[in-house]
């Protein structure tokens, strides 16, 4: 079993990279048509996902959980919403509602308090781990918010200057970091695609 | 109850419940928290179904096109084969799909790490060097710029090079070139990280100042100012 489920990872791998590669039109299909399921299974095994917080959650409560009446609130307002939406549709006027007084509201203060926890956790990295590293990034911090931040004369003479300059560092950084990360994921993604992980069961 | 002034009403409260997070963890946060996940899922679950399922996979199923019937009705049985994940004992039903799930998934990250990342990111690096039609002052200052970006990619990549050889003492050490090339990268990791904070410090405010303006325009809406 393990070798049949491998083969189809493996197999439908291939086939999409080869859409991405090779320039032939049946090939670029296949990729499509193959991409096209997977995007089909990733939306069906979300919704498993959420029906398997429901049970989750409905157990939290059952078993009377630590915070299981905080479930119920979720476990009601999920059916709710998801019942509304399946039946109007997410463009509906309360499905809207739902969008502009509870999600943006929630997402955008959750970031709001970021302002906050920020200044907070860079004043722990000051006391638990006071060495260079430490210093160079908030220095660098502090000194592009300045540098960023409006006066009431506009900005400050140099500003731009010294930015480029510092942003000549970060982007050399980044960009190494970014090549770290993409090497990183092209690894992973060969190794999947040679069956020596096998993420979807089976060792 | 126009519903502009329902929406602003609840956006309030609830902004309110989440800020009470800076005085600590309380029962007022989890309310909002938990709230937020059970409507954006539900949400989510409603998306999901309108925007993917209906029109990839349902639609197609009721079609009169035998071909485009059959090449709908495998990814349908390989997603009803999922359900057999919630019960343990027959789970491996699922792994057929989600082999496709992550093969399709491998192959992705791939394709857009080599396209996306790897030849791109190459091309801008070389691109520095490239000073054709500059004057002299202008083409210095590239050539700088592109050496220090050039020392930044080789030093942050090589920060991330963890083969050592061992020490006379048999503790595992880089060698001094690879160690040098590793602080210098630590270097410039830390003056990235220090303007990604910044970044992400002023979309924080800009977050916080619209909350706190949107608040402050439903109650003088309210109070009719």
């Amino acid at each position: 079993m393990r070798v049949i489920t491998a083969t189809f990872a493996i197999a439908a791998g291939i086939l999409v990279l080869l859409g991405y590669f090779i320039d032939a039109d049946a090939l670029r299909y296949i990729g499509s048509l193959i991409t096209d399921w997977a995007i089909i299974i990733g939306a069906f095994a979300a919704l498993i996902g959420i029906i398997n917080l429901i049970f989750v959650h409905m157990e939290k409560f059952r078993t009377r959980q630590t915070g299981g009446i905080y479930s119920v609130l979720l476990v009601i307002s999920l059916i709710f919403t998801t019942g509304f939406g399946l039946l109007l549709g997410p463009e509906n006027q309360f499905m809207r509602l739902a969008m502009d007084a509870i999600i943006v509201p929630v997402e955008s203060a959750l970031m709001a308090i970021l302002v906050i926890t920020l200044i907070y956790a860079s004043i722990r990295l000051l006391r638990r781990r006071v060495d260079l590293m430490s210093i160079i990034f908030l220095v660098v911090a502090i000194l592009v918010l300045i540098l960023v931040m409006p006066t009431p004369v506009g900005q400050l003479p140099g500003a731009q200057q010294l930015l480029d300059f510092i942003n000549t560092f970060s982007r050399g950084g980044a960009r190494g970091l970014l090549l770290g990360i993409a090497l990183g994921t092209l690894l992973t993604g060969l190794r999947v695609l040679f069956g020596i992980d096998r993420p979807y069961g089976g060792n | 109850m126009p519903i502009d002034f329902l929406a602003g009403l609840v956006g309030l409260v609830l902004t309110l419940l989440i800020f009470s997070y800076l005085i600590g963890d309380n029962p007022l946060f989890r309310l909002a928290t938990y709230l937020f996940i059970g409507v954006s899922s539900g949400y989510a679950a409603a998306a999901i179904w309108h925007f993917v399922l209906i029109p990839k996979l349902f639609n197609p199923l009721r079609s009169n096109d035998p071909a485009q019937l059959i090449l709908a009705v495998i990814p349908f049985i390989l997603c009803f084969t999922l359900f057999a994940k919630l019960l343990p004992r027959i789970s491996w039903i699922g792994n057929f799909a989600m082999a496709i799930l992550a093969g399709v998934g491998a192959a992705t990250a791939i394709g857009g790490a080599m396209l996306g990342t790897l030849i791109p990111q190459s091309l801008a690096a070389m691109d520095m060097f490239d000073v054709r039609g500059l004057d002299t002052a202008q083409a210095f200052t590239r050539l700088v710029q592109g050496a220090i970006m050039l020392a930044g990619t080789v030093a942050a990549l090589g920060y991330f090079q963890f083969s050592a050889g061992r020490a006379p003492d048999g503790t595992p050490k880089r060698n001094a070139f690879f160690e040098a090339i590793a602080w210098l990268g630590k270097v410039f990791i830390a003056i990235t990280f220090g303007t990604l904070f910044a970044g992400v410090y002023m979309a924080a405010l800009t977050a916080m100042i619209e909350r706190l303006s949107s608040m402050i325009n439903f109650i003088r809406q309210l109070a009719g100012i």
